[in-house]
């Protein structure tokens, strides 16, 4: 499919290659010094990546390429000429596009107004729908989106993954020379992945300057011709992806040696925690599965396989047509998420920002939220109670944060996951579900929340681990299910399992047009 | 690090700190509103007699603090204490003034006897039941609009402008051939807003001013802030309407019934203003079907210029007292000064678009200083 979109390019808009050099920047926040004096060459047709951890300075440096920040010192210039840019548009003008994790879509308009928004196709002065479906379904196609992002939906439908495609779909419709792409696949599955490299390679070969900033180390050998490597704000080394391998990346990011991929040891008990029964429902046909008490469970699909749509269910967040949960032995009717948690079921979501936390409340709030009943009397919350609960919690997470009181939102990413995690810790529930949990951490908060899954199994929870990243499923799963187009297609042993194998039943028959296979996002929320 | 700033912030504050634990109280986005109040009434006081003009040297009689402002304020600052927590969920209640109308209609009718409610009566001229009577009735519409909110899933400025239009005409069903029923016989109802405690009693630190006592009403809104202030700091309802108005969906994943807390929220909000209907009643001794007309406007302004976030999960309900007062001077000096009730509309409009301006403004900039943290890195 890759191939027939590559044999015939659609016309890029001209635009002329150039060097974006950067010379000497140093930008500093309060009580932070986000960079200090980065000299570093961005370079048409090569895929430069950034990597570093979490406060390393890769955003910051996105940012001021971008036009989000200006620099303290340093400079900026493109071919030798001088730019300062004031704002992102100044930026986009200039031929520089950096596509975040969370692009700006507008909620109510579709795919394809969404790509051209601003530059809308007119005819007598009103909205030309033919000419702009047609040239959204032409540019689509040749680039092997059509299926991973139907053009009817609306903005507040599309997921993380295609977000980030329409943001990608603007940037190539005004011309590029520079594209800076952060963290592009922390929410899309490896088929897509190959798609989005297709694109980047060719993009490469067609003289821009690609800047690609991941945690993965393999995807980044895999894809990059160089890689510049940040730390505390200071660019430590720009090397030939060749020179370098996975050890060698991370010692120079993280300043030390790292142990490989986690691999859990002990394997769970036999008791029977979960069980679910032909669970039927608007994403689902027919799901059955069981968690034992200290298992984890792998659940490994492409997006929109239904994954998260079935923790949904479980949780009772979204509705089911038939079928049973089995909780402890005992058949559970849930019909909202207070109810599951009473229950003894905790869920941590994958978009943290969205649906896991209240970013203006507090630690303490966030993290006490799940159990305000136990630590109230009479409906006043004990606060001296829930203060010594949590903070040992947020102690034993190594949260990093000023205070108890500090607002979440002001966390940096990894910590605020360890906020969602404090909260179902101190819940105590019987079945965790975890979606996505290491999504958008960096090296070293992914090994501790590694090893505190593996604790938390250790500890008699059953655990369904949702993860696209494949060695994350592999090293941490006693169990392994494969999820596609809204049913398991297949069941494999942690120990045993491998990438190809739980590749081969993701994509089984994925080419066969199932309209379910569109990940539909959370209901939308009323306000109040 | 952490743990040690942890341990210092559940310490108790030390008893010398008179002024930390004041400016605690009040809250820091709070002390901005106490400068614009003694800004307001220095204007009110001194500026305004540079410019000749009379009536500012009344103010700070004791006639004046606690008659004209003390009971102006109450019915408009009792509906805004309901609305602040509202807005603090990230809803809106425009009905209130319709409701006001209501609980001033019932208990007039339940205290007299006369129309459909008071027919229902067997205890007329009991003023415990008349009050109880208009409370209940404004939670039994607060219960309306919550289930429109949650049930039907209407945007809450909708459901609630509809409302306010139904229950404005409901009030006038109840009301017998819709007129207002006179409450003048009743002097224990009619004590609520004319009566004042500690009337006799001579407090020799006043010195030249004239004691008058305290209003009745005054005392009502005193006890009605607190009673909402300790449910929103200290109980789980508190938090629950916090996190709610801060990201409904991540409250609703940890575990809070969104439609209950709505729903109790829109009976707390419709029955604080039944209350205030009642109020109105006693004041102008009559249970008039066009009461409330209107407050919901002055209600809601003091609210915003209060600090509550037009996107809900900040706001205190010392923000909105602060706010109620700061409206309340502002209306009671253009009084003293002789300024038409005219420009007072005028000036009451511009100050909610600026109160709504400036939470924008301090919402933008908590926002980038977030994001700012957030990427330093």
């Amino acid at each position: 499919m890759t191939e027939t979109a590559l044999s015939n390019p659609p016309p890029l808009p001209l635009v002329k290659p150039g060097t974006l050099e950067i010379r000497g920047i140093s930008k500093a926040f309060p009580n932070v010094q986000a960079l200090t004096d980065v000299s570093l060459d961005i370079r048409p047709g090569e895929i430069l990546a950034f990597m570093g951890e979490n406060g390393a300075g890769k955003s910051t440096l996105l940012k001021i390429i971008n036009g989000d920040y200006q620099p303290d010192t340093g400079t900026l210039s493109m071919n030798g000429q001088q730019l300062t840019f004031s704002s992102p548009q100044v930026a986009h003008k200039a031929g520089i596009r950096v596509i975040y994790q969370e692009p700006e879509i507008i909620p109510g308009v579709d795919v394809a107004e969404n790509i051209w928004v601003g530059e809308l196709p007119k005819r007598f002065g009103l909205l030309d729908r033919t000419r702009l479906n047609e040239q959204v379904r032409g540019s689509l196609k040749e680039y092997g989106f059509e299926s991973a992002l139907p053009m009817n939906l609306l903005g507040d439908e599309l997921s993380s993954a295609q977000r980030q495609l329409v943001e990608i779909m603007r940037a190539l419709k005004s011309g590029v020379r520079v594209l800076a792409l952060d963290e592009p696949t922390s929410s899309l599955t490896d088929d897509e992945v190959d798609r989005l490299f297709a694109l980047v390679r060719r993009l490469r070969d067609e003289g821009v300057a690609i800047i690609y900033v991941s945690h993965r180390i393999k995807e980044i050998l895999q894809l990059c011709d160089r890689v510049a490597i940040l730390r505390d704000g200071n660019l430590i080394a720009v090397k030939p992806a060749a020179e370098l391998n996975d050890a060698e990346i991370v010692r120079l990011m993280v300043g030390r040696e790292l142990s490989s991929v986690f691999q859990r040891k002990q394997a769970g008990t036999d008791r029977e925690i979960l069980r679910v029964e032909n669970i039927k429902s608007n994403w689902h046909d027919d799901v059955s599965f069981r968690i034992n008490a200290g298992e984890v469970v792998g659940f490994a699909g492409l997006v929109g396989a239904g994954r998260t749509e079935l923790a949904k269910v479980i949780f009772g967040e979204l509705p089911k047509n038939s079928g049973h949960v089995i909780l402890d032995g005992q058949d559970v009717t849930i019909h909202r998420p207070d109810e599951a948690i009473a229950m003894g079921i905790g869920f941590a979501p994958e978009d943290r920002k969205r649906e896991g936390l209240v970013l203006i409340r507090s630690v303490l709030e966030n993290a006490s939220m799940a159990i305000l009943k136990q630590l109230s009397r009479f409906h006043f919350v004990n606060s001296r109670l829930e203060r010594s609960v949590i903070s040992k919690f947020i102690e034993k997470l190594r949260v990093r944060t000023p205070s108890l009181d500090q607002e979440v939102g002001k966390l940096s990413g990894g910590n605020q996951q360890k906020i969602v995690l404090a909260r179902w810790l101190a819940a105590k529930p019987k079945v965790l579900i975890l979606d996505e949990p290491t999504r958008g951490i960096d090296v070293g908060a992914k090994a501790e929340i590694y090893r505190l899954i593996d604790d938390l199994a250790n500890e008699g929870l059953g655990i369904m681990l949702i993860s696209s990243e494949l060695s994350e499923i592999l090293g941490l799963s006693d169990r392994i299910y494969v999820m596609q187009n809204g049913r398991i297609s297949g069941e494999l042993d942690g120990k045993t399992a491998t990438e190809e194998a739980v590749l081969g039943l993701a994509i089984k028959d994925h080419f066969a047009a199932n309209p379910k296979a569109i990940e539909i996002s959370n209901q939308k929320e009323s306000i109040l | 690090m952490s743990e040690k700033q942890t341990k210092q912030s559940t310490a108790p504050v030390k008893g010398g700190d008179t002024l930390k634990r004041a400016v605690g109280f009040i809250g820091t986005d709070n002390l901005s509103l106490m400068f614009a109040l003694v800004f307001l009434v220095f204007l009110v006081t001194i500026v305004s007699g540079w410019f000749g003009m009379d009536g500012g040297d009344k103010f700070f009689s004791w006639q004046n603090l606690m008659n004209s402002l003390a009971q102006a304020v109450v019915i408009v600052g009792l509906i805004a204490i309901g609305e602040t927590v509202v807005i603090i969920a990230g809803g809106l209640d425009i009905s209130v003034g319709s409701i006001a109308s209501i609980g001033s209609v019932v208990a007039a009718s339940v205290l007299v006897g006369v129309g459909t409610i008071g027919s229902l009566s067997f205890l007329t001229g009991n003023v415990v039941i008349a009050v109880m009577a208009g409370i209940i009735a404004g939670m039994i519409a607060g219960a309306i609009n919550g289930a429109i909110v949650t049930t039907l899933r209407v945007n809450p400025t909708i459901a609630t402008l509809g409302t306010l239009a139904a229950f404005a005409g409901f009030a006038f069903l109840l009301a017998p051939e819709g007129k207002p029923v006179g409450v003048m016989t009743q002097p224990n109802f009619t004590w609520l807003a004319q009566g004042r405690f500690l009337e006799a009693a001579a407090i020799p630190a006043l010195g030249g001013a004239k004691w008058t006592g305290i209003p009745v009403l005054t005392v009502i809104l005193v006890i009605v802030a607190i009673f909402v202030h300790i449910l929103m700091s200290y109980t789980d309802f508190g938090r629950a309407i916090y996190a709610i108005g801060g990201n409904a969906t991540a409250a609703r994943l940890a575990g809070i019934n969104l439609s209950r807390i709505k729903i109790l929220m829109y009976m707390l909000s419709g029955g604080i203003a039944g209350l205030s209907g009642v109020l109105l009643a006693a004041r102008t001794t009559s249970g008039n079907p066009i009461n409330g007309n209107g407050l919901e406007l002055q209600a809601i302004t003091a609210v915003f210029l209060g600090g509550a976030a037009t996107s809900g999960g900040k706001g205190t309900i010392v923000g909105t007292f602060l706010a109620v007062i700061l409206v309340g001077v502002l209306n009671n000096g253009m009084n003293l000064l002789g300024f038409n009730t005219f420009i007072q509309r005028v000036a009451l409009g511009l100050l909610l678009v600026a109160a709504v301006a400036i939470s924008q403004w301090r919402q933008a900039r908590a926002e980038s200083s977030r994001t700012r943290i957030a990427n330093a890195g």
